[in-house]
């Protein structure tokens, strides 16, 4: 039947590829990895026939979680199968429009994988943490079993067939496809409790942000064909290394490779929430935090370094590195900007995802500076140690009935089953902070180290974003552990959220949601009133008690399950493991350890200068000092002013009840940069002001003109039909003798007509 | 003559099968009396099996040589969308008097029942609508159209016990009657012009002498008569009411019946004309073109129908489409919607008819677009009349149950009955013609077709009324699938039959699953549409811009009157 | 011998139908409207404006309803009836047949067919209860 229907359309006609892939090393090969989609579009079958088929279990969940494993053994053995070079595994002919039999005349578009180490890289921690984070949402969701589980699932397991095509596409197409896919997942899971106006708002935030950022990248690709004539990465990239595009004309110095690179990176910017685009991201913390962890941390948001990476031939290309200069400009800057937004809000999943925004700007910082194995280090290692603290985070706000303030929340690590948490969380917060031994130090290392290696003629002033990534490692240390301070260490006291799920389920007492107890004390709101009256109910629920039972008390803490353990627990042993991999002797690189060895093989390989200049010792030797030396004293910062007093706080701290510490005495002092720093730089209200209420008008006008002008011309012609009917209508009048006559007339008229006037 | 029989099993399997049902379903015992239905669909199968084997010879001998492969593909068509129709009709008749006579009320009295009749005519219809893709004659064709109209009145008027039914099957048998009398006039001057009642005669005839004006007044009434059968423009009148009257099973057979005759009756005029006319032909006749001919013309001049025959077709086809659609927008009774839409498709395959066979690929044969878009409509239409059959309302005082007919009683129908809700969604999309499904399929060669043969205004008249359809179609679609119940309690309720349910899924399903394995039956129909035209053969017409001189004839070449030999 | 074909211009040898049709219609309307001005016009009188019915009185109304029997048994006897007007010309015809070929046969299985559907419709008028006379 589509054979048929493509006869149909002369347009659409089957053609052979234009560009058999030739040349290069790749061979065909790694057909393995087809199981990885088709395994993902298993589970998602299945948890969406749940729903209609009334499964009220978890069983969608485990099967989810199977189906993900399996994907990932798959990933795993193609690995250990892959020596070097580049394998194509071919599915199906995707797309193909042809128009010529010349070079640049058929736009194809195949279901094939470009299997290297880079896609591999990838692969190995989308599917293992899509594997992990699904078994714990497995319990996370529990709450939800049935539709919503049915509905939540999917989208997970759709989300990771999308990624999958991303990262694994052997052209730009199929890339964009799953570009596309991973938007939509983003899109249904962080409007997923949609009965919140706040995660609806956020969702289509989310998209409409991406969408921006998309159409670069559609620019990008259609520039792409236009200068190259294929989309597929082996000819492209033979083209690239020639230094040539399809006419044959070097690239080098021309438009190519500084319009594509800047287009493509205006899509990734999009994706990876960088400047500008970044304010997505806060929001989509509205999601399921496993969506967060998995998502918003570890997986689609470095969808936007894999791009560089992948394409990084082209911008290596480029004579004067333009293209690379400005992503490492944006990245130094989004990750310090952010930073600074984390250090001020109390919100501490949003200063996890505000985090993330930082890291990510450390990623293409490092891909700005010619240091692409330290962006991959440190994406894998980021995805790790972040999806922990996500995880420990979700773990705190499902026992505490959604509870994120800071200031709401104390020593929840000492609470009865709370233990795993917190080492957890102390864990991520280690390698967050970049303390000397963790992986999380010495991949941001490598990115440093880079940078002030890097000489200034390739990339403009690399000292100087080394500079901002160095300050932004100490903020980074600060905010982490302020967090980890005020939540997990301390006096047990809290103050539970007021989440839905927790009323419809009976386990919330009457009377102590915030917004009743606000009610109940006839204050707003607001962060600021909040603070101050807290103190008064921290103390009133628990002050200075050690033996703080809660099951005594009107709320129950409901403590983490086996599934959200497991899932912590291994995550947390992950993210400590990756460190090793830094020591792993591969023959293919000389630093960087395994993930330096996967880089090399990789096109994202590049040989970057290794130019000393500081204090006569090697770059990384004195970097290892220096951001130790930073990092340490971010945290002893943050135990000063933040931390209780003793042990806990390593003797540094002062903090005795849930809601004083010494910041918040220093705070005022700060003034307006404090307060602007909270309101996240009114980022959002400048973007309202100048964007979204601008646009909102014209489409206010536009909506008139098209209410008035073309529905009016719609409305006459849909109308039209209709008063012609009412026309015709009494011809209907059910009498036999009318029909019979207007037949005969009918007959009548049109013959002499036929004969007459037509002869 | 006598070979003849061997294409026409298919027609005496039917026909047998009548004879025995038409006793069986008189019989005393109630058992017998069930296996009525049973041995109607088994003679069915049995027909569609007997022509699925049909091999056609090329030559007289399997009677019209013009489109030589239309028997087997056209009956197998019959025979499989007859079985679906034969599911819908359980229950259509003797419902109260079985049920009576179960609770022991009555005693069995073959005189009120109805139940061998109405299966005998069911199968005299289909019967006869074989026997039109089976004629070569013109007498032959005219009695299988009347073979094929006559049962069909008087299933109207028995299909429900309401005087509604009656004076739709009495209003039926007059119009359809004064419909045969003008497509009787139409074949009585065809012979008058051509001098053969064959069609293969008349072909030759107008192939070698040209279309006079006899033949042409004979054709355009014999179209006119043949617009009755498919419902179209001037003579559609009848549609609404007699379809509205019907029980909704009988609506379905009513819109797939007579109207693939119909069809098939027209293409078979229509071949016999030929597609390779001159469209600025001068003189009193429309004198044929070889194809050598007009390649020396080096395409000065397009080929088509001649052109009075052509401007009627185009008429008629952009009036019917767009009659049948507008006054469908106004209804409320999902009966008439449908009804109305059924004389907005006719209009859609005179499109495709007037189109011609152009070089015979399925994206450009009109005539391929014809016979596939013949099963799409067959299908689409079946799970739409279906959906109204498998629900009722209560049951009036003599236990006929109330019939479901506003599209408010269909009403959040994926509440109470998802699958019909479904059912009705999936049909209406593939008549609507939306991409994925069958309809879409069986209507892009339409519109390509018409393309192909250069009627583009025709083809955007196509284009706008396929819009302007979508209106009611979705209409349908969101009473069904959207809207919330109807507050009154549960208007509908569903029928015991189950195979009407049945007939519904699978006609659904058949929309779906065609879409995407249906390829072969693309195949088919292209093969079906081969057209033979003598025209290529025929010596090449009398110089262009002569005038005719009356008495110049020839003897007539190819004289083949019946029974002859 | 079959007729010729007529040509657009033969229109015209259609016109001896069409003069009788004009002299069929004619010569009932003079009569009509000659015998409206020739005829002398007296009415009066209560049998002179009474139905025409063989010279006897009319009994009762017009619209009498039958016993659906009597239409019953008339569509049997037209069955029989059809049946003897078609086997009459195929009777006379038979023997004129060209021996020596096997089309005698084929048109004795004709009529046989035929036969037999004149046997089927009987069977059913006895099944339907036709002939029961109650």
């Amino acid at each position: 039947m589509l054979h048929q229907a493509l006869h149909l359309l002369p347009t659409l006609a089957a053609a052979p590829p234009a560009h058999a892939d030739s040349g290069a090393a790749a061979t065909p090969g790694g057909q393995l990895l087809m199981l990885v989609p088709a395994l993902c579009v298993l589970a998602a079958l299945f948890s969406a026939l749940s729903g209609p088929l009334k499964i009220r279990s978890k069983i969608p969940g485990y099967f989810s979680v199977a189906c993900l494993a399996g994907a990932f053994v798959a990933v795993l053995l193609t690995y250990l199968g892959h020596e070097s070079g580049v394998k194509i595994a071919h599915g199906f002919e995707w797309i193909t429009f042809k128009w010529g039999d010349g070079p640049g005349q058929a736009l194809t578009g195949n279901f094939a994988f470009y299997v290297d180490s880079l896609t591999l890289l990838w692969m190995l921690f989308v599917t293992g943490l899509g594997a992990l984070i699904a078994l714990y949402s497995v319990e996370y969701m529990a709450d939800d079993v049935g539709l919503g589980y049915a509905r939540y699932f999917f989208a997970f397991n759709i989300f990771v067939l999308s990624m999958s095509c991303l990262v694994m596409a052997d052209n730009l197409l199929l890339l964009f496809l799953g570009w596309e896919g991973v938007g939509l997942c983003s899109y249904l899971l962080i409007g997923y409790f949609y009965k919140k106006p706040v995660a609806v708002a956020a969702a289509k935030k989310a998209f409409i942000v991406n969408r921006i950022g998309d159409l670069g990248l559609v620019l990008g690709l259609l520039a792409t064909f236009v200068a190259f004539g294929t989309l597929g990465y082996d000819p492209l990239f033979a083209m690239i290394r020639a230094g040539v595009d399809a006419k044959g004309a070097p690239i080098a110095d021309s438009w190519v490779t500084d319009v594509i690179p800047l287009l493509l990176m205006a899509g990734a910017f999009g994706k990876s929430a960088q400047v500008f685009f970044y304010v997505w991201l806060p929001d989509a913390m509205e999601g399921p935090t496993p969506v967060s962890a998995l998502i918003h941390a570890a997986t689609m948001v470095t969808a936007g370094v894999f791009l560089i990476a992948r394409m990084y031939p082209l911008y290596a290309a480029d004579d004067d590195h333009m293209a690379l200069s400005l992503v490492a400009w944006c990245g130094a800057i989004t990750a310090l900007w952010s930073a600074t937004i984390g250090m001020s809000i109390f919100d501490i999943k949003r200063v996890m995802g505000y985090s993330t925004i930082s890291q990510l700007g450390y990623m293409f910082a490092g891909l700005g500076l010619l240091a692409p194995t330290g962006a991959a280090f440190h994406t894998l290692t980021h995805a790790f140690f972040k999806a922990t603290l996500f995880l420990a985070v979700g773990a705190v706000m499902h026992g505490f009935g959604g509870q994120l303030d800071l200031r709401r929340l104390s020593g929840v690590a000492r609470m009865r089953g709370f233990g795993i948490v917190g080492l957890a969380m102390l864990v991520g917060s280690l390698n967050l902070s970049g303390v000397p031994g963790t992986a999380g130090f010495f991949s941001k290392d490598m990115i440093l180290a880079q940078g002030f290696s890097t000489p200034a003629s390739m990339i403009e002033a690399p000292q100087a974003i080394a500079w901002v990534l160095l300050l932004t490692a100490g903020l980074t240390a600060y905010y982490t552990f302020r967090a980890f301070f005020r939540v997990f260490t301390g006096p047990v006291e809290y103050l539970p959220g007021d989440d839905e799920h927790l009323l419809e389920h009976g386990r919330h007492p009457k009377g102590t949601t915030l917004a009743e107890w606000h009610k109940q004390h006839g204050h707003g709101h607001g962060h600021d009133h909040a603070h101050t009256e807290l103190t008064g109910v921290a103390a009133r629920r628990a002050h200075g008690r050690k033996d703080f039972d809660p099951t005594t008390e009107e709320f129950d803490p409901h403590p983490p399950g086996w599934a959200i353990n497991a899932s912590l627990v291994i995550c947390a042993l992950l993210a400590i493991a990756a460190a090793a991999l830094y020591f792993v002797k591969t023959p293919h690189a000389e630093e960087g350890g395994w993930v330096g060895g996967m880089i090399e093989r990789s096109s994202a390989a590049f040989h970057s200068p290794h130019e000393f200049n500081l204090l006569g010792i090697t770059s990384h030797s004195a970097m290892y000092l220096v951001s130790a030396l930073v990092g340490l004293t971010g945290i002893a910062v943050a135990a000063f002013l933040h931390a209780p007093k003793g042990w806990q706080g390593l003797f540094l701290g002062s903090r005795d009840t849930a809601a004083t510490s010494r910041a918040d005495a220093l705070t005022p002092r700060l003034g307006r940069v404090a307060r602007w720093a909270r309101a996240k730089w009114y980022v959002d209200e400048l973007y309202d002001w100048f964007l979204v209420k601008p646009l909102r008008g014209i489409a206010y006008v536009s909506s008139w003109i098209d209410k008035l002008l073309v529905d009016g011309l719609v409305d006459a012609a849909g109308a039209l039909p209709a008063r012609v009917g009412r026309v015709l209508r009494p011809s209907q009048s059910g009498v036999l003798h009318g029909y019979a006559a207007g037949m005969a007339g009918g007959v009548a008229l049109v013959l002499l007509l036929v004969l007459i006037v037509l002869n | 003559m006598i070979d003849r029989i061997e294409f026409l099993w298919p027609e005496i399997a039917l026909f047998v099968t009548t004879c025995v049902v038409m006793v069986l379903g008189l019989s005393r015992r109630i058992e017998s009396r069930r296996m009525t239905a049973l041995v109607t669909g088994l003679g069915l199968i049995i027909a569609g099996v007997l022509a699925a084997r049909t091999t056609p010879i090329p030559g007289p001998r399997s009677g019209q040589v013009l489109l030589p492969e239309l028997i087997p593909y056209a009956k197998v068509l019959i025979a499989s969308v007859g079985s679906l129709l034969l599911l819908l009709q359980a229950g259509t008749v003797d419902r109260a008097e079985e049920a009576a006579i179960a609770a022991g009320q009555r005693p069995y009295d073959p005189l009120r029942t109805n139940r061998a009749e109405y299966y005998a005519f069911f199968l005299f219809s289909l019967t006869g609508l074989m026997l039109c893709a089976s004629a070569d004659d013109l007498i032959w064709l005219f009695l299988a159209l009347e073979l094929t109209s006559l049962p069909t009145y008087i299933m109207v008027a028995m299909s429900t016990g309401r005087a509604r039914s009656r004076e739709a099957g009495v209003k039926y048998f007059f119009l359809g009657a004064l419909g045969a009398a003008v497509f009787l006039y139409g074949f009585a001057l065809i012979y008058g012009g051509t001098g053969s009642t064959n069609l293969n005669a008349i072909h030759a005839h107008l192939a070698a002498h040209g279309l006079n004006l006899t033949a042409l007044a004979g054709f355009i009434l014999a179209f006119l008569g043949l617009c009755f059968k498919i419902a179209a423009v001037p003579m559609h009148f009848y549609a609404a009411d007699v379809y509205q009257g019907a029980a909704p099973q009988v609506s379905a057979f009513l819109a797939f019946v007579p109207k693939a005759a119909g069809f098939i009756s027209i293409l078979l005029l229509t071949a016999t004309i030929g597609w390779s006319y001159a469209a600025d032909a001068q003189g009193p006749l429309y004198t044929p073109i070889t194809q050598s001919a007009y390649d020396a013309l080096e395409g000065a001049v397009s080929m088509g129908l001649p052109e009075p025959i052509r401007v009627f077709l185009w008429v008629i086809a952009a009036l019917t489409m767009t009659v049948g659609n507008v006054l469908a927008i106004l209804q409320k009774s999902v009966k008439r919607i449908l009804a109305y839409s059924s004389i907005a498709h006719s209009g859609y395959m005179l499109v495709a008819v007037l189109a011609g066979p152009n070089n015979g690929t399925f994206s450009q044969s009109g005539l391929a677009a014809v016979l596939f878009y013949l099963l799409v409509y067959g299908v689409g239409n079946l799970g739409a009349f279906a959906v109204l059959a498998c629900l009722e309302g209560r049951p009036d005082a003599d236990g006929e149950p109330a019939e479901i007919e506003d599209v408010d009683d269909i009403r959040g129908l994926w509440k109470t009955r998802p699958l019909l809700a479904w059912v009705m969604t999936l049909s209406c999309l593939g008549l609507m013609g939306l991409p994925p499904l069958l309809g879409f399929f069986g209507k892009l060669p339409l519109f390509t077709s018409g393309l192909a043969a250069g009627e583009i205004v025709l083809v955007v008249i196509l284009g706008l009324n396929s819009a302007v359809a979508a209106y009611y179609y979705l209409r349908l679609i969101k009473a069904s699938l959207i809207d919330p119940p109807s507050d009154a309690d549960l208007p509908a309720t569903p029928t015991p039959f189950a195979t009407r349910t049945l007939a519904g899924v699978l006609s659904a399903a058949g929309v779906v699953v065609l879409a995407f394995v249906g390829g072969g039956l693309m195949d088919r129909s292209e093969r079906a549409a081969r057209y033979t035209s003598m025209m290529a053969v025929a010596p090449p017409p009398p110089p262009r811009k002569t005038p005719y001189v009356p008495g110049d004839d020839t003897p007539f070449p190819l004289p083949i009157p019946i029974g002859a030999r | 011998m079959h007729p010729g074909p007529l040509a657009a211009s033969d229109l015209a040898s259609y016109l001896p139908v069409g003069l009788i049709l004009l002299m069929a219609v004619g010569f009932a309307a003079a009569n009509i409207f000659l015998s409206r001005i020739i005829g002398p016009s007296r009415p009066g009188g209560v049998v002179k404006g009474q139905t025409y019915e063989s010279g006897m009185n009319p009994v009762g109304t017009a619209r009498k309803r039958f016993n659906v029997r009597f239409y019953l048994i008339a569509m049997v006897f037209l069955v029989f009836d059809v049946e003897i007007v078609f086997l009459y010309p195929w009777a006379a015809t038979f023997p004129n047949l060209s021996p020596g070929t096997d089309e005698g046969l084929v048109w004795l299985g004709r009529i046989f067919f035929f036969l037999f559907t004149t046997v089927v419709a009987y069977l059913y008028g006895f099944r339907k209860g036709v002939f029961k006379f109650d």
